[in-house]
């Protein structure tokens, strides 16, 4: 951070007996950190994909080893708008556990992993329009429960008492093993998942417990209820003041010199005369893991796994990644209980779309206006 | 049982190993395997000398970049002295030869007359005698790692391997074990496994002779199963025996064998099946692995068909039944 660099190299060579003190030398201050944030991940990590090599395989093997996948996870399939496997070894009709404890407010329920698909109005029934995000349930399976006593993470999330809460894996988007590395396969050998593209872990009660493949749906959050969103915000790169912290920089004309979109004064003078650590200045801007809490949701699709979140400012890019929980507001929390531990689906269950009471169903007559 | 679970040497870090490597290179000098290679050098310089007056033949290279003609010396050059003679990518690559465009033969047996030769590697588009060389050099190369891999409380001693068979998913060398209820874990497999790849990484050069009958029958004199094999395989031979030697290890064998053990890519030791007791305390086992050349890329879920492939009981001969000569001539 600190670089002391000796300007008179010359007189540094003649005074070589001379006290160091007699030498200019000045300092120049860095910034201490990279310039955008460069991941590097722990070295007990396991890797996901495998670097592609061209596997000198006949045509009759590939095919044989596409059967194979086949028998195993079952046929590729359109699954709720996904291009997925059948995963014929998995629950097919999941059958909810009949010894569940009754679901309390204390307890914290498994999350989603979902990508967000896009922006689309919805009205209300008093003609108020609500901007809302689209967000798709990937193919979601459960891969695995770890109990609390054996849940130690190395780097240890920021939840009170975490020792008392359990773990669920979740995966989502199911993919050709062959594309990825043994290990990671090896996560999901137990539970016969088909391996999948993306991970995540949900902190859970015990009594919130979910037993490994069981499939999870949207119908896991009803309509009306409230949730948090965490995605990775849009990577804007090196950014401006005006930008970055929303400065109102300077007016563009009346004389102003070179000084439109500076920050202009950044600190006071006195005893603490210095610019104050933290001081808002240009820089990286986006790339973060940002939550966005108490999203109502106003609209649920089962067929397709898409449910649409108040709001246009959940992060990201569309297509990207969101791990979707139960809200932590306290005032937004359910007062019913929720689908507990997850909603478990048959075949003839909910209708197609849920919409909240609210809202105005597409499919309804117009909103119309008396005039007064 | 838990006697049976220890048989395998446990390797704990360079240290041990360089342990291991001395107590062996005691072992060896004191022990039949140090006289077999004794015996197996002085028959080697004294087959070089026999040759006397150096005879010059013509070889006629047919292959990339350029066919040409080399005049090597008879009894004495070998293909890889041929290969020497083109680039240092021959003799790395190549791993088995063919004379007059019928004939196998080993990189590293002189040659006997004028001839036509092509370098064979596993990337040729009719690669079955390279093929089968390598399977054949597997089964000899896990004789030698199971040496390696069991203590001297087992008892180990190496009976056969048959003829390779690729198609049965699996190459073979059946032993017999001072033990009657070995079940290998799979750190055990693991460990053979590992000797096969430190073989590998050895890079150790296949040498062959072919020996009188009687030198062979001395130099085996210990391994009660191969005396018992020797007048057998002499007779169809003409009271020859074609002997291979692998670093410290000396097997009996027909066929060609590729140039070195660095050949061997991805290897795994799947299985050991118990065939049947033999006398009061031992057994025969089925040692089985499956392996790839190496250069050749496989995904993991492509080779663990293969392993759980080579996890059934291989169907070639078994070495306790009758041994029919006709059939092992034709495998063979």
């Amino acid at each position: 951070m600190l670089r002391t660099v000796i300007c008179d190299l010359a007189r540094l060579r003649l005074s070589g007996s001379t006290s160091p003190a007699a030498v200019l030398v000045t300092q120049v201050r860095e910034k201490g950190h990279l310039s955008r944030p460069r991941l590097r991940n722990p070295y007990w990590f396991i890797r996901k994909e495998r670097t592609q090599t061209d596997d000198l395989v006949t045509g009759e093997n590939r095919s044989f080893i596409k059967e194979v996948v086949h028998d195993t996870y079952g046929k590729p399939a359109l699954i709720k708008g996904i291009q997925t496997y059948e995963q014929k070894q998995l629950i097919k009709t999941p059958v909810a556990p009949t010894d569940i404890e009754p679901w309390t407010p204390a307890v914290r329920r498994c999350g989603l992993i979902a990508r967000k698909i896009g922006q689309y109005p919805l009205w209300l029934k008093n003609g108020e329009r609500v901007r809302t995000t689209l967000l798709q349930v990937v193919d979601n399976h459960v891969v695995k429960y770890i109990p609390p006593g054996e849940y130690t993470p190395a780097q240890r999330p920021r939840v009170k008492h975490l020792d008392r809460y359990g773990c669920v894996l979740v995966g989502a988007e199911s993919t050709n093993p062959a594309l990825l590395t043994k290990e990671y396969c090896g996560i999901f050998r137990d539970s016969g998942v088909m391996p999948t593209k993306n991970l995540a872990r949900f902190i859970v009660s015990p009594q919130a417990a979910l037993a490994p493949g069981t499939p999870l749906n949207v119908g896991h959050f009803r309509v009306g209820e409230f949730v948090d969103v965490r995605g990775k915000t849009v990577d804007h790169g090196f950014q401006g003041v005006v930008k970055r912290h929303g400065f109102k920089g300077m007016p563009a004309s009346h004389g102003v010199t070179k000084t439109h979109r500076r920050p202009g004064n950044i600190g006071g003078g006195g005893e603490k005369g210095r610019v104050w650590p933290g001081t808002k200045m240009p820089g990286h801007m986006g790339n973060r893991w940002r939550i966005i809490k108490g999203l109502r949701i106003w609209r649920i699709n089962t067929k397709y796994n898409v449910m649409w979140v108040q709001g246009s400012a959940v992060p990201g890019s569309t297509n990207g990644l969101v791990y979707i929980y139960d809200t932590v507001l306290p005032l937004r929390k359910p007062k019913e209980a929720p689908p507990f531990p997850t909603l478990y689906e048959t075949e003839d269950d909910a209708p197609e779309d849920i919409w909240y009471d609210q809202v105005h169903n597409f499919k309804d007559e117009t909103i119309t206006y008396k005039p007064e | 049982m838990a006697a049976a679970t220890k048989l395998l040497k446990k390797s704990l870090g360079a240290f041990t190993q360089i342990q291991q490597c001395r107590s062996n290179a005691n072992l060896s000098a004191s022990t039949s395997v140090g006289q077999r290679n004794e015996l197996f050098n002085q028959e080697q310089r004294r087959q070089r000398d026999a040759v006397g007056r150096i005879e010059k033949i013509e070889v006629r290279y047919l292959g990339l970049p350029e066919d040409v003609t080399l005049i090597m010396n008879n009894n004495i050059s070998t293909p890889f002295n041929c290969a020497q003679h083109l680039s240092e990518g021959h003799c790395k690559r190549s791993a088995l030869a063919l004379v007059d465009g019928s004939v196998p033969w080993d990189m590293h047996r002189p040659l006997q007359e004028s001839c036509t030769l092509q370098l064979l590697n596993f990337n040729i588009s009719e690669p079955h005698v390279v093929n089968k060389a390598f399977w054949r050099t597997c089964s000899f190369m896990l004789g030698a790692a199971l040496q390696r891999a069991f203590r001297q409380e087992a008892n180990l001693q190496l009976h056969s391997f048959p003829g390779p068979n690729i198609k049965s998913g699996s190459f073979v060398h059946d032993i017999v074990l001072g033990v009657q209820n070995w079940v290998p874990t799979k750190a055990e497999m693991r460990a053979i496994s590992a000797e096969m790849v430190k073989l590998a990484a050895q890079d150790l050069r296949i040498e062959r002779l072919e020996v009188d009958h009687e030198l062979a029958k001395e130099m085996f004199k210990d391994s009660r199963y191969k005396s018992e094999q020797l007048p057998s395989i002499a007779q169809q031979n003409q009271s020859r025996v074609t002997l291979y030697r692998l670093g410290e290890h000396i097997d009996i064998s027909r066929g060609p064998m590729v140039a070195s053990t660095r050949f061997l890519g991805k290897c795994t030791v799947s299985a050991a099946h118990k065939l049947a007791n033999e006398g009061p305390s031992s057994a025969f086992y089925r040692i089985q692995g499956v392996a790839l050349p190496i250069g050749f890329a496989l995904n993991h879920l492509a080779y663990g068909l293969l392993e759980q492939r080579a996890q059934k009981l291989n169907s070639a001969r078994m070495p306790n039944e009758p041994f029919e000569e006709q059939r092992q001539m034709q495998l063979s």
